[in-house]
């Protein structure tokens, strides 16, 4: 036998120690972006990934002949699988259904390969080493592997090539390994050259992968999200972009932030108890838009309501907020209360063939900042509006930011008010947006601030009310147009005044 | 009068062999690549009525007869019209014919799973308040909902939606459609002084106290010095007026284009004045000219106007002869569906056909001679295009009218401009293309020798100018050929003589209602020639 074998074959126990480890990590981290919960998700996949590598290990009795060969084999198999795993993990994340099984069986597959590689490294050179210099020369280079992986993951190859070409990275080391100790040894191995095509055209496949994880990468930087982006999907009507950084989740329609976790609570607190706790009475809500599920989160405050429609375009979105874990834990699962009927429908043509009256409306739109989109804050569509409320209803309507946009905020108010609603206009601070305005609008004038909100409110009070009230000198009414469907002011005012802003 | 015949003869000649020609070197190099991938078919008004009534196919005798007190004949506006009024006067026994398998004729309209979009017409501009029948009929079809402080109200849904209009310009979209991107102050100061004229000449009154333009045109004043501007070009009243300015000038006669399917040159100043001060409708809800639009453009109005008579509608059944007898009036008709001839014998008839088609079917009839010449067709093209996406960003987006400068059609309309639902991403453009380079008979004929290839040479290089790289998201094109699409208001036709004998009835048993009779081709035209026809008609009844 060659000479070099042991050194190249301890050295390959250190690089597949290190991919093996990293390739957990992947999983485990992908798992918990993904999933949220990184607790759960770490420990199940360590552990799924240890014991898979104790059935590996199990296994590898039955190898008996031939066993350098299979061990560049599984080395080339390892290299495949760990390298393309997290991009079918991103990719698959979309089916939700399916995500845990197949997440949890490459888990278990890598764990398998890997377990397999260092008995059968551990037979390959069993004649050249005592066997407690075996041992220890093997667990030695493992554990140094180990170490290594643990610490470039976090500190070098996560913040500078992300998850999808470092994964890719060490199947390319995992190969090549395989590569080299191939050329090395062609002699003493069978059907050598059938390994080298193969280990070849796993390079060439890696390789084409990483540059392409490159591509990927970019696009999602060149839409100017500073966090990871966990999910991202293009339905029929927008694309829906989830951020996570440290425990704060963003959502982002076509680039444009709808909520924060961390903050949005003080955006649909304000959107719904101003309005919903001043009508004791209200049994039936409507909400169009919002298909985040966090208003009608909100609504569900109120035992009196039992029935809940909400109105939104997008089934992708809807879906989404009643699957997702991490989402559902935000919603506390509004979408799936029994109280709530989740309609997909365009909001203008659903409402034109209601007649039924609500006794609450929830108008939470993105903001006018195109023509299909400024059609929802026309007088025509208010009037609808105003048709299918019932007679001491209210609605409010998120009305973008007084203080960027005042021309924007008071020609809603303005066309509100055309259609004969009698309007209370207020604001709020919400850290991730900035200063924000909603209107309330009835049929009657004379709004009082409720006295009581339902208890687990984390923003509101009383007090807080008579301050969202008050619009301070900068923020003084404006005198704007009425928006219609033959002019569509509002979208000329949103584009003049949101453009000179860098948009959030 | 020969040698006209032979200078057009010629001219024909070279046209259409230079498109037989481009034609056989398409054959030979097949069809452009880029194009591969677009579906669609070549359409138009029915063939083979055509052919039955130039070609003077033989038609077999009729097999029975039958009695009808009163026969409408031609289901366009005008027809549609003409019996909405007779309804709305209690009479029941009338019928309303039609050669195509759908009411409609030049308003017609279709769909695809995409959208509804029109064939032709396709918006009206506001009513004039003192139009009191066209403001009834909107009232009724909930076009107008109420009235505010005197003012009519209009249903929001069918206002044009904004954005209207954009032109493109110098490489860029400007809003609306008269030029102001990167023109000088003498072009801006001539295209004031032009408006500021058509502000006045909208009020302005003749001595009989009369507005000197008006829709329908026949409201307006007999004063002299109006009319009179109906024996000039519009292209001669601009020049002799100053009007310079290559912007201006481009404007209006895209105007002419657009509405009369010619050029400046080719019509009168009356008619062109009127299309600027003819309109002076006010709302309470929308400014002065709004239009009000469908996604089937004016295929709504038809189906408004049909819904009064759906049983007395017969589709697919020619006119072919037409003659007037001492006690009734003997109409052989000709069933396209069975192929089979019958006679009608009516009282009276309302003919709500264009004059060239009365000239062929008018049998045995003194009606007051004129010269069928001196009415002169625009032929059209329009095409539908389905697009499978158009990209769009921020608020360069398609608008309801879009517009190339200089170009050779008049640009595009997006049928799903009126939906107010957030919209597919597939859409339907509405291609419309006047063909007035030439006199309108050359480029009829030139129209009707070019095949769907050709015609596709002509619309996809416009397209591409408009929207670089639109190619590859073309599904298909529907092009349709409007052989005569409508009457041109040529110098001396609208207040000329012919126009007044064509419209006198004959023996209180024939009337003729068609916007030919007007001179210019508009809804409230052919609304009002129906309403005017069944007025007479019931008239002499009485
Ligand atoms: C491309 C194009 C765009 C236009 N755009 C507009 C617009 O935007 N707005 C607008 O107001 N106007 C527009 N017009 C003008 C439009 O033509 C008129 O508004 C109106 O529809 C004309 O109606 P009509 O009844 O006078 O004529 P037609 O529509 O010509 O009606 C005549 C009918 O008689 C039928 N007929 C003919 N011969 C016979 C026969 N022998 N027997 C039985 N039936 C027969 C024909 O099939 C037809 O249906 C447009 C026209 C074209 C061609």
């Amino acid at each position: 036998m060659h000479k070099k074998l042991p050194v190249l074959l301890l050295t390959s126990v250190f690089v597949v120690a290190t991919c093996g480890l990293i390739y957990e990590l992947i999983a485990g981290t992908l798992a918990s972006y993904l999933l949220g919960d990184s607790v759960t998700q770490f420990s199940t996949i360590i552990g799924l990934y240890l014991f898979s590598m104790g059935i590996g290990s199990w296994i590898s009795k039955y190898f008996e002949k031939d066993i350098l060969f299979w061990f560049i084999q599984i080395e080339i198999l390892v290299g495949l699988v760990g390298g393309t795993s997290s991009s079918i993990l991103y990719l698959v994340f979309e089916s939700a259904a399916s995500f845990r099984i197949i997440l949890y069986s490459l888990v278990g597959i890598t764990g398998i390969l890997v377990g397999l590689e260092i008995p059968l490294l551990m037979r390959i050179l069993k004649d050249r080493y005592e066997f407690k210099d075996l041992v220890s020369k093997v667990f030695t280079f493992d554990y140094i592997g180990a170490l290594l992986a643990s610490i470039v993951f976090p500190l070098l190859l996560i913040p500078y090539l992300g998850l999808i070409k470092t994964s890719y990275l060490f199947g390319i080391l995992n190969v090549a390994v395989a590569l080299i100790v191939c050329l090395n040894f062609h002699k003493e191995i069978k059907r050598a050259s059938y390994l080298k095509i193969a280990s070849i055209v796993s390079l060439l496949v890696l390789l084409a992968g990483f540059v392409l994880a490159d591509v990927i990468t970019k696009y999602s930087e060149s839409l100017g999200y500073n966090d990871t982006v966990i999910y991202s999907k293009s339905t029929n009507y927008q694309r829906i972009v989830l951020t996570k950084k440290g425990k704060v989740l963003r959502l982002y329609l076509n680039s444009n932030l709808q909520f924060s976790s961390d903050d949005e609570y003080r955006y649909h607190e304000a959107l719904v108890h101003p309005g919903l706790s001043a009508i004791p009475g209200a049994k039936k809500v409507l909400v169009m838009g919002g298909g985040d599920g966090l208003a009608v989160r909100e609504i569900l405050k109120y035992p009196g309501v039992n029935q809940i429609s909400l109105v939104d375009l997008d089934p992708g979105m809807t879906n989404l907020f009643k699957s997702n874990p991490m989402l559902t834990e935000l919603n506390k699962s509004s979408l799936l209360s029994p109280k709530v009927k989740v309609i997909n429908a365009d909001a203008f043509s659903w409402i034109r063939s209601q007649n039924e009256k609500y006794d609450f409306i929830i108008i939470d739109f993105p903001d006018p900042s195109n023509y299909s989109v400024g059609k929802l804050y026309s007088n025509s569509f208010y009037r609808l509006v105003r048709s299918i409320l019932s007679e001491d209803g209210m609605i409010v309507v998120q009305s973008t930011s007084p203080f960027v946009a005042p021309k924007s905020f008071w020609s809603v108010n303005k066309t509100l008010e055309s259609v004969g609603f009698f309007t209370t206009p207020y604001h709020n601070y919400v850290p991730s947006f900035g200063d924000w305005g909603y209107i309330m609008a009835a049929t009657k004038p004379g709004y009082k601030v409720p006295e009581h909100f339902p208890e687990e409110v984390k923003f509101l009070t009383k007090e807080g009310i008579a301050q969202m009230l008050y619009f301070p000198k900068d923020m003084q009414k404006q005198d704007a147009e009425v928006n219609k469907l033959n002019n569509q002011v509002l979208v000329k005012y949103f584009e003049q005044e949101w453009g000179s802003v860098s948009y959030q | 009068m020969g040698f006209n015949r032979k200078g057009f003869l010629l001219r024909s000649a070279l046209v259409m062999g230079g498109i037989f020609l481009n034609g056989c070197v398409r054959k030979l190099s097949g069809r452009n690549e880029k194009y591969r991938h677009i579906k669609g078919h070549l359409k138009g008004p029915d063939e083979k009525a055509g052919h039955m009534l130039r070609d003077k196919i033989v038609i077999a005798e009729p097999s029975y007869s039958k009695k009808v007190k009163t026969l409408i004949i031609g289901a366009g506006i005008s027809g549609l019209s003409a019996g909405r009024w007779l309804k709305k006067q209690g009479m029941a026994d009338f019928e309303i014919l039609e050669l195509e398998d759908h009411a409609g004729g030049n308003a017609h309209s279709e769909g695809n799973t995409v959208s509804s979009y029109p064939w032709g017409a396709h918006y009206i501009t506001i009513a004039n308040n003192d139009d009191e029948l066209l403001i009834d009929f909107l009232k009724e079809n909930g076009v107008i909902t109420h009235f505010e402080n005197g003012l009519p109200f209009y249903n929001e849904f069918y206002l044009c939606f904004d954005p209207e209009e954009r032109l493109l310009i110098k490489g860029q979209w400007q809003e609306g459609l008269i030029p102001k991107f990167g023109i000088s102050q003498q072009d801006q100061e001539q295209i004031d002084k032009f408006f500021a004229l058509c502000n006045q000449l909208k009020y302005a009154k003749g001595e009989d106290g009369k507005y000197a333009f008006n829709i329908p045109l026949d409201a307006s004043s007999e004063d002299k010095r109006y009319r009179d501007l109906d024996q000039m070009s519009f292209k001669d009243y601009l020049v002799k007026a100053g009007y310079n300015s290559a912007y201006l000038l481009w404007y209006l006669n895209y105007c002419c284009k657009d509405d009369y399917g010619q050029q400046i040159k080719d019509v009168s100043a009356w008619a062109g004045l009127n299309y600027f001060a003819g309109h002076k409708g006010t709302a309470a809800n929308a400014e002065s000219g709004a239009v009000l639009t469908w996604p089937e453009g004016n295929g709504f109005l038809v189906n408004k106007l049909k819904s009064y008579l759906k049983p007395h509608i017969r589709t697919s059944v020619m006119a072919t002869s037409v003659v007037s007898n001492k006690d009734h009036v003997e109409v052989d008709v000709f069933d396209m569906l069975k192929n089979q001839t019958y006679t009608i014998l009516a009282e009276q008839v309302i003919i709500a056909c264009p004059q060239f088609v009365n000239k062929r079917i008018l049998k045995n009839t003194d009606r007051n001679l004129f010269d069928y010449d001196q009415l002169n067709y625009a032929p059209w093209m329009v095409a539908n295009i389905t697009l499978t996406d158009f990209p769009a960003s921020g608020l360069q987006t398609l608008s309801w009218d879009n517009v190339p400068y200089g170009a050779p059609s008049v640009g595009y309309v997006y049928s799903g401009h009126q939906q107010v639902d957030h919209g597919k991403q597939a859409k339907v453009i509405t291609f419309y293309l006047p063909l007035c380079d030439r006199e309108p008979r050359v480029s009829r004929l030139a129209a009707y020798s070019r095949s769907y290839d050709q015609w596709l040479d002509m619309i996809i290089p416009e397209l591409e100018y408009m929207h670089p790289e639109i190619t590859p998201l073309i599904e298909s094109v529907d092009v349709w050929v409007w052989g005569h699409g409508m009457i041109s208001p040529s110098v001396n036709y609208i207040w000329g003589e012919d126009r007044k004998k064509a419209r006198s009835s004959v023996a209180g048993q024939i009337f003729f209602a068609h916007t030919d009779l007007s001179g210019i081709s508009l809804f409230e035209e052919g609304f009002h020639q129906g309403i005017n026809a069944a007025k007479s008609l019931l008239e002499v009844n009485r």
